[in-house]
């Protein structure tokens, strides 16, 4: 069927009106960031400056090392990331597949373990962590995240795994694959979106996560980028630099959209490759 | 070949190493949680709680909702195939993204009093009467700032989870929908909306205890006011252990809220299964 | 290409493992302190370690925001951790830190005569059941600016009462100038700006006796009076429910405003080059009601030492070398951090720099601490709460100051 010019016309309105929404309020900071700092709170409102203002970037690195920040938050939100992925993969196989006696159970467990907010539970957590010489490191965090984001990943890649036709599965069997082979050289290559989805999720989760990293962490040399980006100040405690924070948001965002630019061939390829139709 | 289903105790193990981590970094705190809740008879004297509650409900039923249908918007125009979707898709993830403490003081920024752009844009559309909105003095207001924030951020979130969901859906079923003469608006009720159903739900659930939970936007945005009326449990818990030391009470607190979402998520999935079997 | 990925990215995770600090041989101090700015207390830090080979201080320094720093301690006080041997602390969290056992008194370290050259609120906000828990570094108080030309424009005199601040904003207040303008917003700092009108209408939180009389006819006039300020007079606008210290300062920065009810540190930065109102400002203490004296809410810092620290004495060494009148003229003249002691508002050095330090040697001189209470922060809440709904005009003052009043009284019994 060919989509009439009107619908079309509707259609392409719609894919700008969630580009529009998307992105407002972030190219708002990246407007305010560019700002002078006479304009940052001007009234009226200024929608443009009226000169291309760079000083908020310069004052932001000069206050924080903030390549650092970058770095670890890299780190960790790649080792989380892969963590996660590794054992949400594994175990959503063997609660899909590998028929657990006590598995769904298990399951309802897992999810009542997200049901409790991470807020309340830094107190415990903190003190586990410096039991474990963790505190302070780039490893606690990556497992207290790998810890949080599971029972999202697992039931994510269940849902998906139980969707997956068992044929193919069966087939290589009987061709004399262990368990382990299936899962590593059929079901996984089956599932790549999923997998994409899950880790794209988890890798944007701890890279937004600020309260267990300020908690857990107290040092820069392991500090992530929401916490540095909290430390900006003015010369006194009131005061709120905001032409700094939103520069600091530009800059700690673009790390961000190259992974999802880079990771998006990828689930678009996963998603339209008909990968379920096997 | 081996029956994968008999060695069900051994297949546990490729559960093992996932149930590990979750067991030391979550569990454990949970169970130290748990182990220091009490008072609980302060539930019937504490003037806070049920209003607390009301609003943290209000807020995830409404949030939740707006996401849900805006999400599936997003899901369907983007998973359709047009030029340049590569760039329109990975623009979507950027509000999920940015770490919500920082975006929400992006927020305040937006909706404040008086150099926000929020109330500038009103104004200029003509419906305010002066660009200077005190958005966060008003309770309603306020209330529909933080969703407003909150949906913004979380939608992307809802998309690329009906987007994976949405991959699964054989093109056969809309092939043979159309030959049965069903035009784009019927097959997206009898195709899509049926066969997304065990997507919509795991989305939804996770984005109600997340929503439940909501602690960082409205900390930063309107701390709770005015008049603690966008209050949410999450931020009085957070209160009530760490301002006021109120321990067992506080952990109370977050037991009753764990307790809130396991009815949540078991009614959720009690009405789902029983609209499944008719 | 994901499984060629995934190796790669375990061993960047192994390899981001935590690596231990060298000994050398010396104690070590931790604190943790808000983002040092001007690098004044790095300064400082030299100099002692200079003075005092022995020691080692490590600065941490956190996130801004105050509250986050009190919860970062709490968290490491809760576990009884040792990973800070001082704590840099809001007066606010004195009564509560210390009635958790988490600092140790001073009383015995330090001669009784040395701590009266403290302003008086500093070193009573530092106390808590008599007995001595922070050695005051910085001191902070509310106080009324306002704009000296459009005052001299109108012939109005400088208000000293709530009466005569009500006359002079509506006189000098023009459509896009506000009367006057203070922190609203529903957190500690409104709970500061009213216990000023309520000490300034003769009234009082928490006597002496611990009494609660939030609920009694002055605190009930001064919340109706700010009330009215708002809703009667219109000489406040309705956004200063969104209010906190910064918006309030960039209103009142911007010429947007006559009255502005703030902490000192808005001087400095409403002073510099390019500021519209530079040269245009003064300030005075707060005015008062009937019946009542201005009053300025204490805020203000200072260090106390960690009750579970290996190396208490030696802490107790850092702090004193921080309050001294060298290092506090160092970190007023480098940071603009208000001293905590009385000499330094009359020093020719610190005047010299800083002309207006008389007046504010002035305010902070009847600066008071808010009731030294554990149970402080749900008394604050309950009061926060209650009198922003009233500011919104969800509840009528009186009823807002009994329901808080209420809730106030339950704390306090528990």
């Amino acid at each position: 069927m060919r989509p009439t010019l009107r619908g079309r016309a509707l259609f392409l309105l719609a894919v700008a009106a969630v580009a529009v929404w998307s992105l407002a309020p972030f190219l708002w900071q990246m407007i305010t960031s560019l700002k002078p700092a006479a304009e940052v709170a001007a009234v009226p409102v200024r929608y443009w400056p009226s000169a291309l203002d760079f000083t908020s970037y310069i004052q932001m690195f000069k206050a924080r090392p903030f390549a650092t920040y970058i770095w670890n938050s890299l780190v960790v939100g790649l080792g989380t990331t892969a963590l996660t992925t590794a054992l949400g993969v594994c175990a959503a196989y063997a609660f899909s597949r590998l028929g657990l006696p006590g598995g769904r159970a298990a399951l309802i467990g897992i999810l009542g373990l997200s049901l409790f907010p991470g807020t309340v539970l830094i107190v415990p957590l903190k003190m586990l962590a410096a039991k474990a010489g963790l505190l302070n490191t780039r490893t606690g965090l990556v497992l207290a995240y790998t810890a949080l984001n599971l029972p999202f990943a697992i039931w994510v890649l269940k849902a998906f795994f139980d969707r997956l036709p068992k044929d193919v599965e069966e087939a290589a069997w009987l061709d004399g694959l262990s368990r382990w082979q299936t899962l590593w050289k059929i079901v996984l290559p089956l599932s790549a979106p999923a997998v994409a989805t899950t880790a794209i999720l988890v890798f944007i989760f701890s890279w937004n996560e600020f309260l267990i990293a300020q908690t857990l962490v107290s040092r820069d040399a392991a500090r992530t980028v929401p916490v540095g980006i909290a430390m900006l100040s003015g010369v006194t405690v009131y005061e709120v630099p905001w032409g700094q924070i939103a520069a600091a948001v530009v800059v700690t965002t673009l790390p961000v959209v190259a992974i999802v630019l880079a990771f998006q061939r990828r689930i678009v390829e996963g998603l339209t490759a008909g990968a379920v139709k096997g | 070949m081996t029956d994968h289903s008999r060695a069900g105790a051994v297949n546990w193990l490729y559960a093992a190493p996932a149930l590990l981590v979750m067991g030391v970094v979550s569990l454990l705190p949970i169970g130290y949680t748990f182990g220091l809740a009490g008072e609980y008879h302060r539930f019937a004297t504490d003037t806070r709680f049920w209003p607390v509650m009301r609003t943290t409900l209000s807020l995830t039923a409404v949030t939740v909702a707006l996401e849900l249908v805006l999400g599936l918007a997003m899901a369907l125009v983007l998973w359709s195939p047009f030029p340049g979707r590569g760039l329109v898709r990975a623009a979507v993830l950027i509000p999920w993204a940015l770490p919500t403490a920082v975006m929400a003081m992006a927020w305040r920024w937006i909706f404040n009093a008086d150099s926000g752009v929020m109330g500038d844009l009103f104004f200029r559309l003509g419906l305010a009467a002066s660009p200077q909105v005190p958005w966060l003095a008003d309770a309603t207001s306020a209330f529909w700032a933080i969703v407003l924030a909150d949906v913004w951020k979380t939608t992307p979130f809802m998309a690329v989870l009906l987007m994976s969901g949405l991959a699964a859906i054989p093109d056969e079923l809309y092939e043979a929908a159309a030959i049965d003469g069903a035009g784009p608006a019927r097959r997206f009720w009898i195709v899509t909306l049926p066969l997304l159903k065990p997507t919509i739900l795991v989305a939804v659930i996770f984005r109600a205890i997340q929503t439940f939970g909501l602690f960082d936007l409205v900390f930063v945005l309107t701390g709770g006011g005015p008049g603690g009326r966008t209050q949410t449990i999450a931020v009085y818990a957070y209160d009530v252990v760490f301002r006021y030391q109120e321990l067992a009470y506080g952990c109370a607190l977050v037991v009753a809220m764990a307790l809130c979402l396991v009815l949540m998520t078991g009614l959720m999935l009690g009405v789902s299964r029983g609209r499944g079997a008719r | 290409m994901l499984r060629r990925l995934a190796p790669v990215l375990l061993i960047i995770v192994i390899a981001a493992c935590g690596r231990r600090e060298p000994d050398d041989g010396k104690v070590h101090i931790r604190y943790l302190a808000s983002p040092d700015v001007g690098g004044f207390s790095k300064v400082i830090i030299d100099r002692l370690e200079r003075a005092h080979p022995e020691l080692k201080v490590d600065m941490v320094e956190g996130p801004a925001a105050g509250d986050a720093r009190e919860n970062m301690y709490s968290t490491a006080f809760m576990g009884k951790e040792d990973s800070y041997d001082l704590a840099y602390v809001d007066v606010a969290w004195v009564p509560k830190f210390a009635a958790q056992g988490w600092l140790r008194p001073l009383d015995a370290l330090i001669a009784p005569e040395k701590l009266d050259a403290f302003l008086p609120g500093d070193l009573e906000g530092s106390r808590y059941k008599g007995k001595l828990y922070r050695l005051p570094v910085q001191s902070d108080g509310g106080m009324l600016y306002y704009r000296k030309d459009l005052l001299a424009a109108k012939g109005v005199p400088v208000p000293r009462t709530w009466e005569e601040l009500v006359a002079a904003a509506r006189k000098t207040r023009t459509p896009s100038i506000a009367g006057f303008v203070f922190q609203g917003k529903q957190y500690e700092g409104l709970v500061c700006v009213f216990m000023e009108l309520v000490w300034g209408f003769g009234g009082d939180l928490l006597d002496a006796a611990g009494v609660v009389r939030i609920d009694e006819p002055p605190a009930v006039a001064a919340l109706t009076a700010l009330v009215d300020a708002i809703h009667v007079d219109g000489i406040v606008p309705l956004s200063v429910l969104t209010y906190q210290e910064e918006e309030t300062r960039n209103v009142f920065q911007e010429g947007r405003a006559v009255f502005m009810r703030n902490w000192p540190y808005a001087w400095n930065l409403m002073q510099k080059e390019g500021s519209p109102v530079r040269g245009k400002i003064g300030i005075v203490p707060m005015v008062s009601g009937p019946g009542g004296r201005s009053a300025a809410t204490l805020g203000g810092w200072g260090f106390a030492v960690s009750a579970y620290s290996r190396h208490p004495n030696e802490a107790f060494k850092v702090a004193e070398f921080f309050a001294s009148a060298e290092s506090q003229k160092l970190a007023f003249l480098k940071g603009g951090i208000l001293p905590s002691r009385k000499a330094l508002y009359s020093d020719p050095e610190v005047l010299t720099a800083a002309p207006h330090m008389k007046d504010l040697g002035r305010v902070l001189a009847g600066a008071r601490p808010r009731p030294t209470h554990p149970r402080w922060p749900r008394m604050s809440d309950a009061l926060q709460m209650h009198v922003s709904a009233a500011l919104s005009g969800q509840e009528y003052p009186a009823d807002a100051l009994k329901a808080a009043a209420v809730e106030i009284r339950a704390a306090a019994a528990r």
